[in-house]
């Protein structure tokens, strides 16, 4: 008889802001051992349902709760924050800003410290904990010369101990890049097979997480839980689509070449899933199939990198030789892991740097020879988090501040502004404070405040970090209608192989500060030198071309442009 | 984020770097007291002789040590004793004792005495900056932290001070984003032809966007801390106190015979024997020196005493 550990029974939570409850009628049962995928979209309930587990519910944040939620045998609320750190072990969503310690060491013996553990006691357990992580080398570093990856390793040393029964990770995939990002992944499937804990990820990323698998998915939407079930039954439903979850992709191929998916044997691991010989020969023909190619860009450069060479003063180069072309009207996906000189990149075309060697001609015109503030008026830079970018209370202020800080007459920012919102879809809400709109509108204020100088060429940095499926689209679309509509040359610093597979025509791909590769993006995403150099992965198209034999460059293509074909259909 | 300047998160290689936190935050603690307690040369030199050993026994970077010593300290000084002099030539005689005068033009004169005071009073300064500095070059703040604890704090000032250093290269990258993208958009925060109060204006701009990511920071660190049982005893241990060496020892018994010293020094000197002036001067014997009335030599006192 399996033990269960965390048990909810008619369990409802509604936060003391809020009118009506977060997670409604929850009944849920987790066994010792067992290793579970709680998945929903954004607003789904999933993170409020963990923070019920470990206790930040309700002794952090206030609020109502009915029913019943057993950890261990003990009713939650009866309990205390502290009580319940001792069986559930968090990993939190943004492993940086849990960082509490000044150096790795000190991060690890925090829960320690707290409990009055005497350094003498503590080292040998830091030790430990670090080297279950692999990350005992690493004792005295400092939190910012960390990469995301060693962080979030050092974060679960800092929860793993012996007593903790359950580990929670929230996100764990949020901030790192698709090569770490399998990394953790694996990690954590370590975890539970080493150990005896229970596991709980919470993600949206479908896909990413079942590259190990899972006991259990428990999909969540609106505050419910629509269905507790294996992984291989979850693929083979509707579910996914009506809970704004993205499917993975190699599913979609097989969607789309027509295969009959209800038989399939271990559909939810490519390596062993297994091809009936009709699916097969649907998929090579799929693959194999000539469509309309894409159109090649043969528009003029926009932004040109020269023999770029960029070194912040008296320190080693960040950039080698760099030369690439932007065209017209493109949109380029900037792809290498963090470090790698992606952002570097950005910043030579915004001119908040200027190049050590080479030229950076933006239009026609040099870099060195034109100000930040005229840069600016070409290039509109949006940053990943649009509340380090808003400054202002209301949306039409906000969207008009560039033009004011120009000095220019309040009929041209009126009318600019208007024209800028419009494209943005946020003209009804222009009086609207700037503090009640979501995170994904505020996404698009900060797009509209670039819209309104009018400039040619946008970089996005990250536009689809932290978004759920369905923001995801919505901001890609209207990306999308920037770039056809308007014609705007759309640069994404990105390392999200979706979006590169589906929204860019080409990548430019960084690597120690050296232009690795840059091509079509089919053609990157099928170059293995490329993949492992940027730390990115391959994709399950990748992969599920080769089973079948079919050369992943060819299959990647097809793909691409079977579903811009789809796309171009449904407008 | 490099940090070029004092702060170090590990601690360095010299033997003031390996002393535990304790060690130094006591040591500093009763330098202060001593170097507070007294205008006397024959203390501020051995404490300066010692601070500036310290420094160097750490082999540290001295550019910024001198460039902040030198613009604050030195400009500093200069200007106040140049403002001094006209205020009040008569300082000498207020903290001294004595006035003879080497130098006279009108109502304006300088004595031996007047120098003597800028002399003591830069020496102060400059021994407390000295420890200061020795301090910082050595601890980390993880040190800083758990020391204070040890000296008795209660440990949330302890993690106010850690937490405040954790986030320092966070923040700092943020406001340079949040700048390099308001610059994009047409702040102007720098360049010629730009009025120094449009800039603070600008600057001021850039607070928003600031304080708003770094409230969204503490949020999470909040829970962070709380879900690993932060604040759960009334004690805490630190990682960062080590356990003490025979150097910590060796340190920590001379800091408190400096604490004695100065204890002694301030019982013979200010109560039981007091030296009738503020600064002791070695040319003036006690019979030489005059008691003067601080407030009585101010220039425009005269006014009033008509």
């Amino acid at each position: 008889m399996k033990k269960p550990v965390i048990e909810f029974k008619d369990f409802t939570f509604r936060y003391q802001t809020q009118k009506n409850p977060t997670l409604k009628n929850i009944n849920l049962t987790i066994y010792e051992g067992e290793k579970v995928l709680i998945l929903g979209s954004s607003g789904s309930g999933k993170s409020t349902l963990c923070n019920c587990i470990n206790g930040l519910i309700p002794f952090s944040f206030n609020g109502e709760i009915t029913g019943s939620c057993k950890v261990n045998g003990n009713e939650t609320r009866d309990s205390s924050i502290f009580k319940l750190s001792n069986d559930v072990g968090t990993v939190l969503q943004d492993s940086d800003a849990q960082f509490v310690g000044l150096t790795v060491g000190e991060d690890v013996a925090f829960v320690m410290e707290n409990d009055v553990v005497p350094r003498k006691e503590m080292l040998p357990v830091i030790h430990e904990n670090l080297n279950v992580v692999n990350m005992d080398a690493f004792i005295d570093h400092v939190p910012f010369r960390l990469s995301g990856g060693q962080k979030q390793k050092v974060s679960i040393a800092g929860v793993f101990s012996n007593d903790v029964k359950v580990l929670i990770f929230d996100e764990p995939l949020a901030a790192l890049d698709p090569q770490m990002g399998m990394t953790a992944v694996a990690l954590i499937d370590d975890l539970s097979k080493e150990t005896n804990k229970t596991i709980i990820i919470v993600e949206h990323r479908l896909e990413d997480v079942l590259y190990k698998p899972v006991d259990r998915v428990i999909l969540m939407s609106k505050g419910e839980i629509v269905a507790d079930v294996s992984p291989e039954e979850l693929l083979k439903s509707a579910l996914l689509k009506e809970s704004g979850i993205r499917e993975p992709l190699y599913l979609t191929a097989m969607k789309y070449a027509g295969c009959e998916i209800g038989n399939v044997k271990n559909i939810c691991d490519l390596e062993t899933l297994e091809l009936s010989a009709e699916n097969k020969d649907k998929l090579v023909k799929f693959f194999r199939e000539e469509r309309e190619t894409l159109k090649e860009n043969d528009g003029e450069n926009v932004i040109s990198f020269k023999n770029v060479d960029f070194a912040y003063e008296g320190n080693e180069k960040v950039l080698k030789n760099v030369s690439f072309d932007v065209k017209k009207g493109e949109r380029l996906a900037i792809i290498g892991k963090n470090g790698a000189g992606k952002s570097t990149a950005a910043k030579l075309i915004c001119g908040i740097i200027r190049p050590t060697e080479g030229s950076v001609t933006i239009g026609d015109k040099e870099t060195k020879d034109m100000t930040v503030k005229e840069i600016g008026e070409k290039v509109g830079y949006v940053m990943q988090d649009p509340n380090t970018m808003i400054v202002k209370d209301i949306i039409k202020d906000e969207v008009g501040l560039a033009l004011t800080l120009r000095n220019m007459d309040e009929e041209t920012v009126e009318g600019r502004v208007k024209n800028a919102l419009e494209t943005c879809n946020l003209y009804p809400m222009r009086n609207w404070p700037v503090d009640s709109i979501s995170y994904g509108q505020k996404k698009r204020v900060t797009v509209a405040s670039m819209m309104a100088l009018e400039p040619d060429i946008l970089i996005l940095d990250e536009p689809t970090a932290g978004q759920d499926f369905k923001s995801y689209t919505d901001i890609m679309n209207f990306v999308n209608v920037l770039n056809k509509e308007y014609g705007k040359t759309i640069l994404f610093i990105t390392h999200d192989m979706h979006l590169a597979i589906e929204n860019t025509d080409r990548a430019v791909v960084f690597a120690d500060g050296e232009l690795i590769d840059s091509n079509k993006v089919f053609s990157v995403l099928s170059n293995d030198e490329t993949i492992k150099r940027a730390h990115l992965k391959q994709t399950s198209l990748y992969n599920l071309a080769v089973k079948i034999g079919v050369e992943p460059e060819v299959a990647i293509r097809h793909f691409i442009e079977f579903e811009r074909g789809m796309k171009a259909d449904e407008q | 984020m490099n940090n070029r300047f004092v702060i170090n998160y590990n601690p360095g290689p010299t033997f003031f770097h390996k002393l535990s936190g304790f060690t130094k935050v006591f040591m500093l603690l009763v330098m202060t007291v001593a170097i507070i307690s007294t205008f006397d040369i024959r203390i501020l030199v051995p404490l300066l002789i010692i601070n500036v050993a310290i420094i160097v026994s750490m082999k540290p970077n001295y550019k910024p040590i001198i460039i902040v010593f030198s613009i604050t300290f030195v400009t500093v000084t200069l200007i106040g004793n140049i403002m001094l002099f006209f205020v009040s030539p008569q300082a000498g005689l207020n903290n001294v004792g004595a006035e003879h005068i080497i130098w006279q033009a009108g109502r304006y004169y300088i004595s031996k005495e007047f120098l003597w005071y800028i002399f003591i009073v830069f020496l102060k300064r400059t021994v407390s900056f000295a420890s200061v500095m020795a301090f910082a070059l050595s601890t980390t703040p993880s040190q800083f932290a758990s020391g204070l604890n040890k000296c008795g704090f209660s440990y949330k000032i302890s993690t106010i001070v850690s937490l405040a250093y954790r986030t320092i290269p966070d923040i700092a990258e943020d406001f340079v984003n949040i700048r390099n993208s308001m610059m994009m958009r047409g702040l102007e925060l720098e360049g010629k032809g730009v009025s120094f109060f449009t800039k603070l204006k600008n600057y001021v701009l850039l607070l928003v966007p600031l304080i708003f990511t770094a409230f969204g920071k503490v949020g999470n660190i909040a829970n962070a801390m709380d879900l690993r049982g932060y604040g759960k005893n009334k004690k805490r241990t630190y990682y960062a106190e080590t356990e003490p060496t025979k150097g910590d020892k060796i340190v920590r018994a001379l800091t408190v015979l400096l604490l004695v010293a100065t204890v002694y020094y301030v019982v013979m000197y200010r109560f039981i024997n007091p030296w009738p002036a503020k600064f002791w001067c070695p040319w003036l014997s006690r019979d030489e020196i005059v008691t003067v009335n601080a407030i009585d030599t101010l220039f425009f006192m005269k006014w009033f005493k008509k």
